[in-house]
C-alpha cells in the first residue's frame, strides 16, 4: 500500500489514552500526520489552528459532547468528519449525521475497517476527487459516463431514477451516504428534507433486485439503519 | 355589644315595639315641662335608633308606633287619638312622613352597611383560601382550617369533613365521631355528588346557585324532613375528594344564602388544593421513575464503556499489527497474533451479549421501529460473518415477502445470533440454510443447520440464559446468551421464536412475527 501523495493530516479527538495511541499507530504507520485532542475544547482548538484534512471524533466525550464539537465544527468546517460510536444503534449515531459527519465506525473497529473508511473520504474530499469514469463493485460495472450498467458483459436495464442512486452511492463508495443527501441529489433540493424516505426504499428495493447476485439479500448496496446506504465495493 | 346587636337584628319589631314603649314612659314623667311639639323630635331619636340597630322594617314599625304614641300621650286632648288644635293634624302628618323617611334611610344604610361588613369578611376569608392553593401548607391545617371558618360563619354547633380515604376533620377538632344516620348521608352524597340543604337562590337572581352541584332532600339522603344540616360533595371533575356536613343549627333555622353561599365557595376552594395535592404526589412519583430509568441507562453506559474501551484499544492494534502492509507481520508472530485475535473476537462476543442482555432486562434498550426488508437485515448480518463462514450459507426468501416493522440493529443481532448457532454447532462444514414465509397473519423466518439437532427435552430450555446444551461439548465458543437474548428482542417486538426438529438431523430455529406489530412492544 502506497502513501498517499501529500501528507494528510488528521485529528484525532478521544478521551480514552489507549485508543489515542492505537489511532496514532495505525495512522502515522501509513503516512499520516496526526494530532491528537482529549476533549471537545481542544478538538475545537487544534482544528481552528490546524486544519485537518480529517477529523475523527469520538462521540462519548467529557464535557463539550461528541454531538456538540459536531455542530460546531460545522459551522464552519468543511473536511470530512468519521465519529466513533460504541454500538451500532446508538442514537448519538444517527444524529451525528443530521449535524454533519460524514461516516462513522463502531468501536471495537479493526485497523483495516478505519483504513478503508479514512481513504474513501479523503479520496473524496482531497483533489483527487475525480471518480474512475467506470466503478467495479463485485460482478457489477457501473459505467457512469454512458450510464450503463453490466454484469459479466450482459446489459442490466435501469430506471432512470434507479441509476442515478446507483451512480451516487458509487461515486461514494465504501462510505456512508444519508437519505437526505440521495433526496437531494437525484430528487433536487427541495426534497432534501422530506420525510418520505419510503419511496427512496421502494427504489432502492427494486435496485438491488436488479443488481444484487442474491435477488433478496444485498450484499453490496447495504441499509444504514437510521442514516441511509452504503455500498461496499471489498 | 355584639350579642345585643344580634338580638336586636332577630328580634326588630318587639325591639321596635319595646323602644317606643320604653321612650314613651320616660317621656311621660316629663309631660308638664315641655311642649306638645317638641315630643316628635324627640321620638325620632327613637326611630333613628331603632333604625340603626335593626333596619328598615322594624324602624318603620317605630315610626308608625310612635306616631300614635305622640297623639295618644302627648297631644290635648290626652288620652285619645282626637286632635284639638286642627294644626296639630298637619304637624302629626309631617312627622309620620319625616319618621317614615327617616327610618327608611336609616335602616337602609345600616342593612347595606352589616350587608358589606359580611361581604368583606367573606372576601377576606375567600382570598386566605385562594392563597392556600399555591402554598405548601400541610393537607391536614388546611382541613383543619375550613372546619372552623366554616363553623364561624356559620354558627353551626358542628362541622366536619369526611375526605375520601375515611379521615375525618371536625370542628369543635374532638367531636369526629358522626351518626350512623350522617355518615349514611354523607356517602350517599359522595357518591351521588348531590348536595343536600342548600338554600333556593334568592329572588330575582336565579343565575346566583348555577355553579352549585346538584340539589337533593333531606329525605333522598337519609336525613330526617327538618334535617337543616348541609352536606356538600367536594369533588374534581373526575372524582370525589370527600364530604362536608355542617350539622343543623340547634333553633333548627335553616342556613340562608349569604351562610351556604361562602360555604361552597370555602369547600370548592379546598376540594381543588385537595386535588393539587394528588397531583403534586403523582409528579413527584413519575419523576422518581425517571429517575431511576436514568440511572439504569447511565449505568450500563458506563460498564460497557469501561469494557469496550480496552477491548477497543487491543482490537486497532492487534488488527494494525496483522494488515498486509505490516512490517511486523511475519510468520511465526503472524500466528500468535491470529490467535490473539481470535481470542479477542471471542471476549467481545460474549461482552456485546452480555450488555445487550442486561440493557433488555434493564428495559434500557427501547425498540426503534422502522419498515426494513428481511432480506436487508439479513444482508446486513451476514457482511459481519468472516468470508469462509458468509460461503456456507444459502438464503432463500420469496420474491413477495412483505417489509416488517421492527428495529433494524436490534433484528440483526437475533439473526447473527441464530447464524452463529447455526454455523457453530452444524460442524465446520454443515450447510446453513436461511428460509422465510408469509402469511395474512405473520411472517416467519428461520435458520436451519444440519448438526446434530436438540434433543426434545432441549428445546424450551435451550432459550434459557447460560445453557449451552449437550452438543456444547465440541463447540469452542459462546457463553450461552444468544438465545436468550433473541427471545427477549422476539417478544419486544410481540413476535415468538422456537426451535424445531430437521430430518435427517438437525435444528431450525424459527421466528414468527405478527404482520402488524402491536404498540410499542413491551418495556
Amino acid at each position: 500500500m502506497s502513501a498517499p501523495e501529500r501528507a494528510a493530516s488528521i485529528l484525532v479527538v478521544d478521551d480514552e489514552a489507549q485508543i489515542r495511541r492505537a489511532l496514532g499507530s495505525i495512522l502515522a504507520t501509513r503516512g499520516y500526520e496526526v494530532r491528537f485532542a482529549a476533549d471537545g475544547r481542544a478538538a475545537l482548538d487544534l482544528a481552528i489552528e490546524r486544519s485537518p484534512d480529517l477529523v475523527i471524533l469520538d462521540l462519548a466525550l467529557p464535557g463539550l459532547s461528541g454531538l456538540e464539537v459536531c455542530r460546531e465544527l460545522r459551522t464552519w468546517f468543511t473536511a470530512p468528519i468519521l465519529v466513533l460510536s460504541v454500538k451500532g444503534g446508538d442514537a448519538d449515531k444517527i444524529a451525528a449525521f443530521d449535524l454533519g459527519a460524514d461516516d462513522y465506525v463502531t468501536k471495537p473497529f479493526s485497523a483495516g475497517e478505519l483504513l478503508a473508511r479514512v481513504r474513501a473520504l479523503l479520496r473524496r474530499a482531497s483533489g483527487q476527487a475525480a471518480t474512475p469514469p467506470v466503478v467495479t463493485v463485485g460482478e457489477l460495472e457501473i459505467d457512469l459516463a454512458q450510464r450503463r450498467v453490466r454484469r459479466g458483459g450482459q446489459e442490466i436495464e435501469l430506471t432512470r431514477i434507479e441509476f442515478d442512486i446507483l451512480a451516487y452511492l458509487a461515486q461514494n463508495a465504501e462510505r456512508v451516504v444519508t437519505s437526505k443527501m440521495i433526496l437531494e441529489k437525484v430528487w433536487g433540493p427541495e426534497y432534501a428534507d422530506s420525510q418520505d424516505t419510503q419511496t427512496l426504499r421502494v427504489h432502492v428495493s427494486h435496485l438491488r433486485r436488479k443488481i444484487e447476485p442474491h435477488p433478496s439479500v444485498p450484499r453490496y448496496l447495504l441499509t444504514e439503519p437510521g442514516v441511509g446506504f452504503r455500498l461496499s465495493v471489498s | 355589644m355584639r350579642r345585643a346587636r344580634r338580638a336586636a337584628e332577630r328580634y326588630g319589631y318587639a325591639f321596635a315595639a319595646g323602644c317606643v314603649a320604653a321612650a314613651t314612659a320616660l317621656f311621660y314623667a316629663g309631660r308638664p315641662d315641655f311642649d306638645t311639639g317638641q315630643w316628635a323630635l324627640l321620638y325620632l331619636l327613637v326611630v333613628g335608633l331603632v333604625a340603626s340597630l335593626s333596619g328598615v322594617r322594624p324602624a318603620l314599625t317605630a315610626a308608625v308606633l310612635s306616631f300614635f304614641a305622640w297623639n295618644y300621650f302627648f297631644l290635648l286632648p290626652y288620652g285619645t287619638l282626637r286632635v284639638a288644635d286642627p294644626r296639630d293634624w298637619l304637624f302629626l302628618l309631617v312627622f309620620l312622613i319625616v319618621a317614615l323617611a327617616m327610618g327608611l334611610q336609616t335602616g337602609r344604610l345600616r342593612d347595606r352597611e352589616s350587608q358589606a361588613v359580611a361581604r368583606e369578611r367573606e372576601t377576606a376569608l375567600l382570598n386566605e383560601f385562594s392563597a392556600h392553593l399555591v402554598s405548601d401548607l400541610p393537607v391536614a391545617q388546611v382541613t383543619r382550617q375550613l372546619v372552623a371558618e366554616v363553623r364561624r360563619s356559620t354558627g353551626a354547633p358542628r362541622v366536619a369533613l369526611r375526605l375520601q380515604g375515611g379521615e375525618t376533620v371536625a370542628a369543635p377538632a374532638e367531636a369526629t365521631d358522626l351518626s350512623p344516620e350522617v355518615e349514611r348521608a354523607a356517602a350517599w352524597v359522595a357518591e351521588t355528588a348531590r348536595a343536600v340543604g342548600l338554600p333556593a337562590p334568592p329572588e330575582g337572581r336565579p343565575e346566583a346557585g348555577a355553579n352549585w352541584p346538584a340539589a337533593a332532600g333531606a329525605r333522598e339522603a337519609g336525613l330526617g324532613a327538618s334535617d337543616r344540616a348541609l352536606l356538600l360533595p367536594l369533588r374534581t371533575a373526575t372524582q370525589p375528594l370527600g364530604v362536608l356536613w355542617v350539622a343543623a343549627r340547634e333553633e333548627g333555622t335553616a342556613y340562608s344564602y349569604q351562610e351556604a353561599r361562602i360555604v361552597v365557595a370555602l369547600a370548592s376552594l379546598v376540594a381543588v388544593f385537595l386535588e393539587r395535592v394528588q397531583l403534586q404526589a403523582l409528579a413527584v412519583q413519575a419523576d422518581a421513575l425517571r429517575e431511576a430509568d436514568r440511572l439504569k441507562s447511565t449505568f450500563i453506559s458506563a460498564v460497557s464503556h469501561e469494557l469496550k474501551t480496552p477491548l477497543a484499544s487491543l482490537k486497532a492494534t492487534l488488527t494494525n499489527l496483522l494488515e498486509q502492509d505490516s512490517p511486523s507481520a511475519r510468520a511465526p508472530v503472524r500466528e500468535e497474533l491470529e490467535a490473539m485475535e481470535q481470542d479477542l473476537e471471542r471476549l467481545a462476543v460474549s461482552i456485546d451479549s452480555l450488555l445487550d442482555l442486561s440493557r433488555l432486562e434493564a428495559s434500557a434498550w427501547g425498540p426503534q421501529l422502522d419498515r426494513y426488508e428481511v432480506g436487508e437485515m439479513l444482508g446486513t448480518a451476514l457482511s459481519r460473518l468472516p468470508r469462509p463462514d458468509r460461503d456456507r450459507v444459502s438464503v432463500s426468501l420469496p420474491a413477495d415477502l412483505p417489509a416488517v416493522e421492527v428495529d433494524f440493529d436490534q433484528w440483526v443481532r437475533v439473526l447473527e445470533h441464530l447464524l452463529h448457532n447455526a454455523l457453530a454447532y452444524g460442524g465446520s462444514r454443515g450447510a446453513v440454510t436461511v428460509g422465510a414465509s408469509a402469511t395474512a397473519e405473520e411472517t416467519r423466518v428461520w435458520v436451519e443447520d444440519e448438526g446434530p439437532g436438540l434433543a426434545p427435552e432441549e428445546r424450551e430450555r435451550v432459550f434459557d440464559k447460560f445453557y449451552r446444551g449437550s452438543a456444547a461439548a465440541r463447540v469452542p465458543s459462546g457463553v450461552g446468551l444468544g438465545l436468550a437474548i433473541a427471545r427477549e428482542i422476539v417478544r419486544f417486538h410481540g413476535g415468538r421464536i422456537w426451535a424445531e426438529e430437521v430430518r435427517p438431523h438437525g435444528a431450525r430455529f424459527v421466528i414468527a412475527l405478527p404482520r402488524v406489530a402491536p404498540e410499542g412492544g413491551r418495556g
